[in-house]
């Protein structure tokens, strides 16, 4: 019998962090094949780490992806503190938080003004959304700028940070520098607010997805948050991260550079529409009325939603932030002007086995370290936000194609590339891997 | 600006690294938008275009075939071309895994025997074509990016020196965290450019802009030991973010 083969290729996806592609396979006219293939090449990055010093590591790991630098070192600080039963000063939970919060501001702002709008107000290149939309790139302009001062301020540059440690930071911005990072928070809440008016009022019509499985970090503080040592999923499951080798059930497939996780046999989704799936009612009142109002709140699980959800997270970042620096301030009120340099505490090495994992702007980032009694790395595994949210692209394409004819292939590229740019996904990240190595 | 004016093309690809360099260039592109026509950053935009470039900055490092293949068209369609960041200036972190490893084990270690992937040890751009302008950095400095981008711009080689860290250090009359702290601070080896970003902060310089110009290695082995570090330590130190081969091999011969 003969087999009609037809596909449809998109050999790259522009607009994303680094290189993927998508083939759907058609076979007498029924899709017969969907496949994500990131293809930039491979990376190793669990392969050189090890034999480092404990503390060469954050900033080893920090190179698997700029834009979430600071969520590879956080991660990693966590697992090596834990190893070490080091817990950091509030003092410098507080910086740390806040310089993860200054990611989430650039990385969200960037990936909805810089790499999704365009799609939206129908412009092609950067200079068309310059040129015509001054308001749109004026607004990425300034949010980025945000995140950027907070990250070089608290970490030394805007990502790749050099002030957080294992331990701790090495220095804290002084009175001067908080009252300025105060200042341009306050400044951008009108224009996080603007950006989410501008993605709510935009017409979305991509069909309704099934709902995924979600999976998030619980917060361990309060509020929304992007720390914490459990992870609940929307199917009621809830796990310590050091778990995460029983419940993420991570594979290489042969047509690509990154592995691909599934929850119970199921594809699953991690980042911000997940986050707020579950934990929405933490938000302060600002955010969380925006999400009441937004598709969101009725549960309409439409992956395209991310971005508005990205937006939400954005406007809550801000109000978090000035938080933060009203309490660093308070806590300090003399406020010296001078650097306060810090001596990195005596950290007391032990041998072991940790868990560390963050919320990164695209979802749960895990990293798992062995360490010797001299402090060097003998075993380790890292899973990304990213290679989470594999399966559950491709199974979201599928959806998107499946009731497409044939001679309609060729119109759907542009809204494939759409759909999958909603995810935010970071190649660079998901091929950092080789295999997990276990000692 | 007369709208006949036809500006020079500027290109920004990325082979295999972290997407840094292609986000500091993305940062600053509003301060060249009224200089320059982009003619392809996909990184960036949807709509990019193919064929003849003034000026074309590549990321990363070669690390597959798919990397190689565009590495040489881009070279061919490329007046200037501008490696940017130790990734594509060095190899980086990610050339420093492949020494110290077969690339047969790695193939192995990822795919399995079978595969059907491509896989290259990392290289410096270099190693394949011939690079005008080296741009180190991890992540590069958006001033001296602009810089470069504004000499070019003017029909002029750029003039790059890498001088060690602690030259810029001692500008910013900081305490030495080497001397004084005992950290296992590389800035006497290591390329300034960042502005001596580490020890500012009171931390150690972990050598992230690659080796200066003649880096006296011998001498920071030394002075390691001389602190209390092992020389497995040392070494795994100096080797993280892909100092040349080479270098160790005369570290070694002078130590016998």
């Amino acid at each position: 019998m003969d087999i009609e083969r037809k596909s449809i290729e998109i050999s790259e996806i522009c607009r994303v962090e680094g290189h993927a592609a998508v083939t759907v396979n058609f076979e007498n006219g029924v899709i017969a094949d969907v496949q994500l293939n990131v293809f930039e090449g491979a990376r190793f990055f669990e392969r050189i780490v090890l034999g480092h010093m404990y503390d060469e590591i954050p900033h080893i790991t920090s190179r698997v992806c700029a834009i979430c630098s600071t969520g590879h070192v956080v991660a990693a600080i966590k697992s090596i503190e834990g190893i070490f039963g080091f817990v950091p000063a509030s003092r410098d939970l507080l910086h740390r938080e806040l310089m993860h919060l200054g990611m989430i501001i650039e990385s969200h702002a960037t990936h909805i003004c810089a790499l999704a709008l365009p799609d939206f107000l129908n412009v092609g290149d950067l200079m068309t959304l310059a040129s015509q939309h001054p308001a749109e790139f004026e607004i990425w302009k300034q949010l980025r700028s945000l995140g950027s001062t907070i990250q070089t301020i608290v970490g030394g540059r805007p990502f790749h940070p050099v002030n957080l440690h294992v331990g701790g930071l090495s220095s804290y911005p002084d009175k001067e520098q908080l009252v300025e990072m105060g200042k341009l928070l306050d400044q951008n809440q009108e224009n996080a607010m603007n950006l989410y008016r501008l993605l709510a009022g935009l017409n979305v019509a991509f069909g309704q997805g099934v709902a995924p499985v979600y999976s998030a970090l619980i917060p361990a503080q309060d509020g929304y948050g992007y720390f914490g040592e459990e992870i609940r999923t929307s199917t009621g499951f809830q796990a310590n991260v050091d778990e995460y080798r029983h419940y993420l059930n991570e594979k290489v497939v042969r047509y690509s550079h990154a592995k691909q996780s599934t929850f119970d046999g199921q594809p699953f989704m991690v980042g911000s529409l997940a986050r707020l799936a579950m934990f929405a009612e933490r938000l302060r009142p600002t955010a969380l009325a925006l999400y009441e109002k937004s598709p969101l709140a009725g549960k309409s699980h439409n992956t395209i939603l991310n971005n508005l959800a990205q937006a939400i997270e954005l406007v809550e970042a801000i109000d978090r932030s000035k938080v933060i620096i009203e309490t660093l301030l308070a806590a300090s009120p003399g406020g010296s002007n001078s650097k306060f340099i810090h001596q990195a505490p005596l950290l007391e090495k032990r041998a072991g086995a940790k868990t560390g994992a963050v919320e990164c702007p695209r979802g749960t980032l895990y990293h798992f370290y062995e360490l010797d009694l001299s402090g060097k790395v003998v075993a380790a595994d890292m899973i990304t936000p990213s290679a989470q949210n594999t399966a559950r692209i491709e199974s979201d394409i599928r959806q998107l194609v499946a009731g497409l004819k044939e001679e309609q292939a060729d119109s759907i590229q542009a809204k494939l590339e759409t759909l999958v740019r909603a995810y935010d996904p970071c190649n660079t990240c998901a091929t950092h891997m080789v295999q997990v190595v276990y000692k | 600006m007369s709208v006949a004016k036809v500006l020079p093309t500027i290109s920004v690809e990325g082979l295999t690294g972290c997407a840094g360099e292609l986000l500091v260039i993305l940062e600053n592109l509003d301060q060249l938008l009224p200089y320059v026509r982009i003619k392809s950053f996909p990184f960036a935009q949807s709509r990019n275009e193919d064929g003849p470039v003034d000026i074309t900055f590549v990321e990363g490092s070669v690390s597959q075939n798919h990397d190689l293949e565009k590495l040489t068209k881009i070279r061919a369609n490329s007046r200037w071309l501008v490696a940017v960041g130790n990734c594509a200036t060095t190899g980086c972190l990610q050339k420093a895994s492949c020494q110290q490893c077969t690339a047969k084990s790695m193939m192995q270690a990822v795919y399995g025997n079978d595969s059907t992937l491509s896989f290259l040890p990392a290289q410096p751009l270099e190693h394949y074509v011939k690079v005008d302008v080296s741009l180190s950095g991890c992540p590069i400095n958006a001033t001296q990016f602009l810089a470069v981008t504004a000499s070019l711009l003017r029909e002029q080689l750029p003039y790059i020196t890498s001088k060690p860290v602690c030259l810029e250090c001692k500008m910013k009359e900081n305490p030495c965290v080497l001397i004084e702290k005992n950290a296992p601070c590389l800035g006497p080896i290591t390329a300034a450019g960042c502005g001596a970003l580490c020890p500012s902060v009171g931390a150690a310089c972990y050598g992230c802009w690659g080796v200066c110009d003649e880096p006296q290695i011998e001498a920071m082995k030394i002075i390691l030991s001389e602190k209390g570090y092992d020389v497995d330590e040392i070494y795994s130190r100096l080797k993280a973010f892909g100092a040349p081969e080479h270098l160790f091999e005369r570290m070694d011969k002078k130590a016998v």
